[in-house]
């Protein structure tokens, strides 16, 4: 079986600025995989080059196995949902939406029907006649996932559609998104700097940093097994790192002390940072004796942040943050100034290459 | 209290300041020529030496009089024909350049392109025309680029030919078709062009799909700009044209300048209004074919 897309060594500069570094990405079929990444990383060039508005220095993009690296983008058969979302002002809601099926002569009978069958995917029916200016944000983002999806372009581009929204809407397009996704069961390559976004949307993710790819996996994994620092800090919430010597299998020596940690032997006898995530860490009464790993602290501060709560708390002169979820009144008993005992078990940490 | 305190703090002296100068001036300098010329065409208002006559009784006869002129369907007919060429020739040459300059050239040079092109209206419009005389001239520069490049043995008489008066219509009006579409062209979001390609459609599709719907509103500014003063135009006509390519303009003008007289005024006021009648008419009839929707609803 042939991937949906293939990057291949693509490489992109504008003028000093070196856009997209060597991307190579394949792409299954009726996989939703996103681009993730800051401001300025790529993630639209990238894109772009697979619609085949820009051409890459070197490189090579495959459609459905099929080289496409110079091929126009009007015989790509991709649809692209842009930032701007770039509805077509002087039409109103149908004629957007029709305007794909019309450039491949398909007859007016048969537009209707589709674009009734789109309409009611995308929940606008009724707003057919309406024009663009008379939309609503979340409605015009609808829009043009209709006008994108109506051709049945193998696959779909979305350069982070849900920018504009606010958090509400956006909660509720994601999961929209998703459905829509399953029911018509196309590549859906979605870019976004929300690493909350492409988690809940994703088959799979790319990080992106400063044109590169840094690491392509599932969102448990990339989450769970982040390959850099970059990565370990840019998705999730929060992230507790500690630097430190690979001394001898299983442990890290740091500042703090010892940290028992799995055992790996690729990275004995070098420098680490060792992670671990706010929710893997017991405090107060959760922590029992034999627990691999336990320190004493002192309470910094503590916020309550709704489903669960923060802690912060200092051990030495490090920081580390902790989420507790709150069961009865469990959090009025930990207060700032208090000293606690906080531990996590070896295998929950992380460990990465300096 | 003063009178900027007075000013300040009363709305209808505002309202007045804001838009009642430009109004008043409006009201001297157009809409009182206007009624003036209204009621001469009408036999209503008469100048003999320093009086003022107004006579209560609508006439024709100036009307009927102007139509007893010989050859004057045909002069209307004519600044017709010079409008209408020059309208979709000036269009036919701008839209490229206001495209190119609006859409594919980098925005760091579009300033600098539209100075260069204002260039020739540097120059007095009379002095350009009379330039034009010379490059059209039969020893002139298009006659000798012709010869030299062998396409005429030879050379070509352009001056007195309607030809002459349209190519030069056309360049002197250019600027004024350019500056409407390059206006909106430079608004066009070129990402509506590149959705357009992923949705499939060829450049030529996007083109008139997507680009010409979006230009109509300049096209419609650019062409009523043209359009109008080039149906009243005489100075061209007499300048480079000849005894077969008088217009209307050229009748109001000498009726007039030339004629002069209660009768020359008459006539020449009937003439005025009837040009001013056509353009009403032509513009409306025009909006409302191309550009009924976005214009008029
Ligand atoms: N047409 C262009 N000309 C010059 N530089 C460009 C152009 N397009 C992008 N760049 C540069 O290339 C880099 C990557 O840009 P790109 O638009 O791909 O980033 P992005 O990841 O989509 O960012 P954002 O999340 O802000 O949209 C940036 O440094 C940007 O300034
Ligand atoms: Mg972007």
């Amino acid at each position: 079986m042939s991937y949906a897309v293939e990057l291949v060594n693509i490489s992109k500069s504008f003028g000093s600025v070196r856009a997209v570094s060597n991307v190579s990405l394949s792409i299954r079929k009726n996989e939703f995989f996103s681009l993730l990444g800051p401001s300025g990383c790529g993630k639209t060039t990238t894109l772009r080059i697979i619609a085949g508005l820009e051409e890459p220095d070197t490189g090579v993009v495959k459609l459905d196995g099929r080289d496409v690296t110079y091929v126009p983008t009007h015989k790509r058969n991709i649809g692209m949902v842009f930032q701007t979302l770039a509805l077509f002002p002087h039409m109103d809601v149908y004629d957007n939406i029709a305007f794909g099926l019309r450039m491949r002569n398909y007859s007016e009978a048969d537009i209707r029907r589709r674009v009734r069958e789109m309409l009611d995917i995308v929940r606008l029916s009724g707003l057919e006649h309406r024009r663009i200016h008379q939309l609503s944000g979340g409605q015009r983002q609808r829009v043009a996932l209709a006008r994108a999806l109506i051709v049945q372009p193998a696959v779909l581009l979305l350069d982070e559609p849900l920018g504009a929204l606010d958090l509400k809407i956006r909660q509720h397009m994601m999961v929209e998104l998703k459905r829509v996704q399953r029911e018509v069961g196309t590549t859906f390559i979605y870019v976004t700097h929300d690493q909350t976004e492409a988690m809940v949307m994703s088959d799979r993710i790319a990080v992106m940093k400063d044109g590169v790819i840094q690491q392509v996996g599932e969102p448990y994994d990339i989450y769970m097994h982040p390959r850099n620092r970059f990565v370990a800090t840019f998705i999730g919430d929060a992230i507790n790192l500690v630097e430190g010597d690979y001394a001898s299998p299983g442990v890290v020596k740091t500042s703090l002390g010892d940290i028992n940690v799995p055992s790996i032997n690729e990275y004995v006898g070098k420098k680490v940072v060792f992670a671990i995530r706010p929710e893997k860490i017991l405090i107060g009464g959760e922590v029992s004796s034999d627990l691999d790993n336990v320190f004493v602290g002192r309470i910094s501060l503590t916020i309550f942040r709704g489903a669960f709560i923060e802690y912060r708390v200092y051990v030495d002169n490090m920081e580390f943050v902790i989420f507790k979820p709150h069961v009865g009144v469990s959090y009025l008993l930990l207060k700032p100034g208090d000293m606690v005992k906080i531990g996590w078990r070896r295998e929950d940490g992380i460990l990465m290459p300096e | 209290m003063n009178v900027l305190d007075l000013v300040r703090r009363s709305r209808k002296l505002k309202l007045f300041l804001f838009i009642g100068i430009p109004l008043l001036y409006l009201f001297i300098f157009f809409f009182i020529p206007f009624l003036i010329a209204l009621l001469y065409s009408l036999g209503m208002f008469k100048q003999v030496v320093y009086q003022y006559i107004f006579v209560p009784r609508v006439s024709l006869d100036y009307y009927a009089g102007l139509f007893k002129y010989p050859g004057i369907l045909k002069l209307i007919q004519r600044s017709f024909y010079y409008a209408v060429l020059t309208t979709l020739g000036t269009f036919i040459l701008s839209y490229p350049i206001a495209y190119y300059i609006g859409v594919k050239l980098d925005r760091r040079y579009r300033d600098t392109a539209v100075l260069i092109i204002f260039t020739p209206f540097w120059i007095n419009f009379l002095l350009r025309v009379y330039g034009m005389r010379f490059i059209l001239h039969e020893a002139g520069l298009v006659n000798t680029f012709l010869r030299l490049l062998g396409f005429v043995s030879e050379p070509i008489k352009f001056l007195g030919t309607d030809l002459a008066v349209i190519i030069v219509m056309i360049y002197s009006y250019m600027i004024f078709m350019v500056l409407p579409l390059y206006g909106v062209l430079e608004k066009l979001d070129v990402e509506l062009l590149e959705a357009a390609a992923t949705l499939g459609a060829t450049p030529l599709k996007t083109f008139l799909r997507v680009t010409l719907p979006l230009s109509i509103p300049g096209i419609l500014a650019g062409s009523l700009l043209v359009f109008i003063p080039a149906l009243g135009e005489f100075v061209i006509p007499e300048l480079v044209g000849g005894p077969n390519t008088a217009t209307l303009g050229t009748i109001i003008y000498s009726l007039f300048l030339r004629v002069r007289g209660v009768t020359g005024w008459g006539i020449g006021s009937a003439a005025a209004l009837i040009y001013i009648t056509m353009i009403v008419v032509a513009s409306y009839i025009y909006m409302r074919f191309v550009g009924g929707e976005v214009v008029l609803g």
